[in-house]
């Protein structure tokens, strides 16, 4: 090993340095920023996680297989994981490399710390006839072509999308333009830069065969400089323009899994949680294919990745359009690479939303309601009812008071079960606080769950049943019901068929289920609908389904979109079930039956419908046994 | 005369053309896809205003149309264009050239089961008017007259006038039967109270504001002015109506024994499988598209095809009838034209 | 003075004196609002209905007449739970349409 230049310096690091500098402190300072923004609870749970070593773990863990593996991109498309798993993966290798080639080799580094892990090899000549310098030589050289391979896809990318199981792309604004190509240069010139030192410094496959085959040019030292000056540039104005990018994600994704790991929530529309996460978003328009509303080429803009775009911009006009036109599916969440919770964000920029006049629910008087429901039948199966006497409450919900056909099966599946059960709104209730939450007016939302909770709490029930997804999100997300379980109707009859309490008879109808997106990416129930569904008949899946599965269009989630800008997305959701040719599509939502019945081709029903034609009471001798 | 004329459809308004075409000298031919003829009035009972029995009219029109070639059970297989004529295919297996095609396909009534909050198929206490046009003629559905009939509810535009039912215009002449049937079930219960629940009463035809006064001041037949927005059951199997009154600007709720839901007039299928066919546009409405919609109304934009009765939108008897003779005497002509 | 009698105000409504500045900005954000027929479906199904005599379609007729006041008060209790959405024969998107009404009228202080 030799130093080849006493100084261990040359003018052409300084772009770099200046660029790492400035990112290092730019992101420093935002990192700071944001966990400063958090609210006081926050910042303490999340301290508290860093030194915990459950989620310490958690976090390493995450951000290995997150930013530098992209498991989940892998899961999406394996040519899509392999890009990005190749350029960060392989670069970060390139840097941990570069960094023990450097301890090893080299003592008495200050300053030069900066810069001699990236520029190496122009200010020392290593040996490479020794075991160790020829694998750190090959190593260097191999992970270089990892990540010339992952570029090399990502120029594919731009042109083919579709190789990578991505219909649509994020149209890239000028400064992603400019971050993009710098970072495609960096590496072929930094091939290019170590090449002409290749003979000089040593090398290994990549840069000596190209010096060896290239001799005539890259042996002319005249040459070497500029190109050594080209790859620092290149690095210094990816770094320079990295905080103006959609680059920002590489640094921001870091911040935001511990953050997610503490189990921090959205509180502020634009600080805290919800500045890292618009600055993780990396643009990568996963969302965009994602989106129900994409359908209408019109709406690709209203997707998460332009709303992250639009809230660094602070353009408040598009913010609003683009928050309040969406259905709230959460499929984007669902897909999300990062993390970004695109239904939550969007939540959080109506909150902020300034009202001239307010709703207020403080003049309604339960007591009559809690009269109402407290009323308690017997079902008329008295073979069963010596089980278990646990009291059912029925909320039904407003949707369900428009399906009655739902409310009516309900009872009738509660009677056969021989179940002691209540309606809490037969005459219309108050409404559980979900649709006027997902407006964004959480004061409101919270008067009406208080109200709700008094009358459940001396309504004298166990059980509290619903049938409409939308209802028991919120049910199980703001309400506090202590002794009393919260229950969606297909966990409940998959309870009643599994203990026997209703006996099915199966035939050979072919049932497709809809997830209702609140139902399934709202409260993680899939399972339970499959399960009677396929104790009832043929249960076929649907081309996208649980988390993939497609909104019916006729979401409360949406404040903007007008009934006849709807039709669209519920035709695509319906050929998105059919595509198995079901007999019978089913659902376990009123609004998504509402919604498909309108313009299916075949019978759509409610999950208590199929129930309730199939089913008969338990059998009196198999209980006297 | 061997000009072959194809009317597409048994009901009235074909039934008629048939008629008149045999009288001017043609033999048509009737398609039909049910075992009778005379479409929807064979299913009805008595015809507003002055009471005819349907039947007569229809047997009247099937009694002249009767040396016609009349295809029954039989529908449209695939039509194909000719030159200057269509080769119509039929599920018989009996194929026709023609140069003259006249659609009196119709309508549909509205599936009042698609409008899931009135509980059409929920509740057996929710009928329809054809139901209880069925139970006049016949006597026969377990769901009227086996429980006290002590208040009856009509709901007006159920599929009409509905957006969200993807059908908004208006059927024309459920306003004037709901009327009607509310008299005439007046009539068999006369202790019983009639509510009609309406949007706003279309009464323009002949006679039809003499027959809305009569429902009011001689059978006191209740008009609210609302639309009804929910149906539940209670234990005993009576159905709860509620609406707003909007003349009193105050929410109703109502017990009744019976619900009837006027269901609207949408596009056949059948209209638009034919259309498909032969490649006729749908107008706006989801009816089939005239070439104009006042001068030539019974002129489709395809030459030798012809329209007569509510394929291209909701009409009274009189009105399909009228168009019927109309197109008749346009096909007459156009043959003349033909032939020089 | 008094003469401890006066003439009761009018309850008629005078077009000529109803200042229906607020109405139009509503109705170049909400232009389905002169959709509505005044069918009452939205009011029958109303749960608010119960407890403060919601009724949207008055609420746009009194936002037309110029009785503000009125219309707020019905207001009150809306929950904004969609069902008035769901059963609008005329498609009308009621819920932005509420939520347009709080941004632009102004209950009075008392």
């Amino acid at each position: 090993m030799r130093e080849r230049f006493l100084t261990g310096y040359n003018d052409f690091v300084l772009p770099f340095v200046c660029g790492m500098l400035f990112v290092i402190i730019y992101c420093l300072a935002g990192m700071i920023r944001i966990i400063m923004q958090l609210p006081v609870q926050d910042r303490k749970k999340f301290f508290l996680s860093l030194i915990t070593p459950k989620t310490l773990i958690k976090d390493i863990k995450d951000i290995f297989l997150k930013c530098l593996i992209h498991v989940d991109l892998w899961k999406r498309n394996k040519l899509l994981g392999y890009m990005h798993s190749s350029i960060a993966f392989g670069w970060f290798m390139l840097i941990v490399v570069g960094h023990i080639e450097v301890i090893l080799y080299t003592s008495n580094l200050g300053a030069k710390a900066l810069y001699y892990p990236i520029f190496f090899r122009y200010f020392v000549a290593e040996t490479e006839s020794t075991m160790r310098g020829s694998l750190i030589f090959f190593l260097m050289d191999f992970f270089l072509l990892v990540v010339l391979s992952g570029i090399v896809l990502a120029i594919i990318k731009r042109v083919r999308s579709r190789l990578f199981g991505m219909r649509r792309t994020t149209n890239p604004s000028f400064l992603d333009l400019v971050g993009l190509y710098s970072l495609w240069s960096i590496f072929p010139l930094r091939l290019l830069a170590e090449s002409f030192t290749a003979d000089i410094s040593g090398g290994s496959f990549l840069t000596k065969s190209l010096n060896y085959v290239f001799t005539e040019f890259l042996s002319n030292h005249a040459n070497m400089l500029p190109a050594w000056w080209a790859y620092s540039c290149a690095l210094g104005i990816f770094f320079f323009v990295l905080p103006f990018t959609r680059y920002m994600h590489i640094p921001t994704e870091i911040l935001l899994i511990p953050l997610r790991n503490a189990g921090i929530r959205i509180v502020n529309a634009r600080k805290g949680l919800a500045k890292a996460q618009v600055y993780a978003c990396p643009s990568c328009g996963v969302c965009i294919d994602a989106c129900p509303m994409g359908v209408q080429k019109g709406n690709i803009k209203d997707t998460t990745v332009y709303l992250n775009r639009q809230i660094k911009r602070n353009n408040e006009t598009r913010i609003e359009e683009i928050s309040d036109k969406c259905l709230l599916c959460g499929k984007c969440t669902a897909v999300c690479p990062v993390g970004v919770e695109g239904d939550k964000l969007r939540i959080a920029q109506r909150s902020i939303r300034k009202y001239s006049y307010s709703p207020d629910y403080s003049n309604i008087d339960v007591a009559a309601e809690i009269n109402a429901c407290n009323n308690f039948v017997s079902g008329d199966n008295n073979n069963v009812s010596s089980i278990e006497n646990k009291k059912v409450l029925y909320f039904a919900g407003c949707m369900t008071a428009l399906t009655p056909a739902i409310r009516k099966t309900t009872v009738s599946i509660l009677s056969k079960a021989g179940i002691s059960y209540s309606m809490m709104d037969k005459d219309g209730g108050i409404c559980c606080g979900r649709p006027i939450f997902m407006a964004g007016r959480f004061d409101q939302a919270k008067q009406l769950v208080e109200k709700n909770t008094e009358i459940i709490m001396n309504s004298g029930a166990d059980i509290l049943l619903l049938t409409c997804p939308i209802c028991y999100k919120i049910f199980r997300e703001k309400y506090t019901l202590p002794g009393i379980e919260i229950i969606h109707h297909t966990e409940f009859i998959e309870r009643l068929i599994s203990s026997g309490r209703i006996k099915i008879s199966k035939d050979t109808t072919r049932y497709v289920f809809h997830d209702p997106c609140e139902l399934g990416r709202g409260c993680g129930v899939y399972e339970q609908p499959r399960k009677v569904l396929a104790s009832a008949g043929n249960l076929v899946e649907a081309a996208k389904n649980r988390q993939e599965s497609i909104c019916c269009g006729g979401s409360l989630g949406s404040l903007t979109l007008g009934f006849d800008k709807r039709r669209a997305m519920t035709e695509n959701a319906l050929a998105n079930l059919v595509s198995d040719d079901p007999d019978r599509i089913v659902t376990a939502c009123p609004l998504c039956l509402d919604t498909f019945a309108r313009y299916s081709d075949r019978p759509v029903e409610d999950i208590s419908q199929v129930i309730d034609r199939v089913s008969v009471p338990a059998d009196k001798k198999r209980n006297d046994n | 005369m061997k000009e072959n004329i194809v009317i597409i459809g048994g009901g009235i308004a074909g039934l008629e053309a048939a008629a008149q075409l045999l009288d001017l000298g043609y033999k048509p031919i009737i398609i039909e896809k049910n075992d009778h003829l005379g479409g929807h009035v064979a299913d009805w009972n008595k015809l507003f205003p002055d009471m005819t029995p349907a039947n007569d009219v229809v047997s009247s029109l099937v009694a002249r149309a009767a040396d016609a070639n009349i295809f029954l059970n039989t529908e449209i297989s695939f039509v194909n264009r000719l030159n200057d004529s269509y080769n119509i295919m039929l599920s018989n297996g009996i194929s026709i050239i023609t140069r003259i095609i006249l659609l009196a396909t119709g309508f549909s009534l509205f599936d009042a089961s698609r409008k899931e909050e009135y509980g059409y198929g929920v509740y057996d206490q929710v009928i329809t008017n054809k139901d209880l046009e069925h139970w006049f003629n016949t006597g026969d559905d377990p769901r009227i007259g086996d429980c006290a009939m002590n208040a009856v509810g009509f709901v007006h535009c159920v599929g009409s006038r509905d957006e969200k039912a993807r059908n908004s215009q208006c059927s024309k002449v459920c306003c004037i039967t709901a009327v009607k049937q509310a008299i005439e079930l007046k009539q068999m219960f006369p202790e019983s109270m009639v509510y009609c629940f309406y949007m706003d009463l279309r009464m323009f035809g002949k006679k039809f504001e003499d027959f809305y006064i009569s429902a009011q001041r001689d059978y006191g037949i209740r008009f609210i002015r609302g639309r009804v927005s929910e149906v539940s059951e209670n234990i005993d199997g009576r159905v709860i109506v509620k609406a707003e009154d909007t003349l009193s600007g105050k929410p109703v709720k109502v017990t009744l024994d019976l619900l009837v839901l006027m269901a609207g007039m949408v596009c056949s299928p059948d209209s638009t499988k034919v259309a498909n066919m032969t490649s006729l546009p749908l107008d706006s409405d989801g009816f089939l598209k005239s070439r104009d919609n006042i001068a030539d109304i019974i002129d489709s934009p395809r030459e030798g095809i012809f329209y007569a009765g509510a394929c291209t939108g909701p009409k009274t008897v009189p009105e399909t009838l009228a168009e019927a003779r109309a197109a008749s005497l346009k096909i007459h002509l156009y043959i003349k034209g033909l032939e020089k | 003075m008094d003469f401890g009698f006066r003439i009761s105000p009018s309850s008629a409504v005078n077009l000529d004196n109803v200042d229906l500045e607020k109405f139009e900005e509503l109705h170049r954000i909400e232009p389905d609002v002169y959709k509505c027929m005044a069918c009452g479906s939205c009011s029958a199904t109303c749960p608010a209905a119960r407890f403060s005599g919601m009724s949207l379609r008055k609420v746009i007729l009194a936002l037309q007449r110029g009785k503000e006041k009125e219309a707020l008060a019905m207001m009150k209790n809306c929950m904004l739970c969609g069902k008035c959405t769901m059963v609008c024969p005329r498609g009308i998107n009621t819920r932005h349409l509420i939520l347009s009404i709080c941004r632009i009228y102004k209950e009075e202080t008392k």
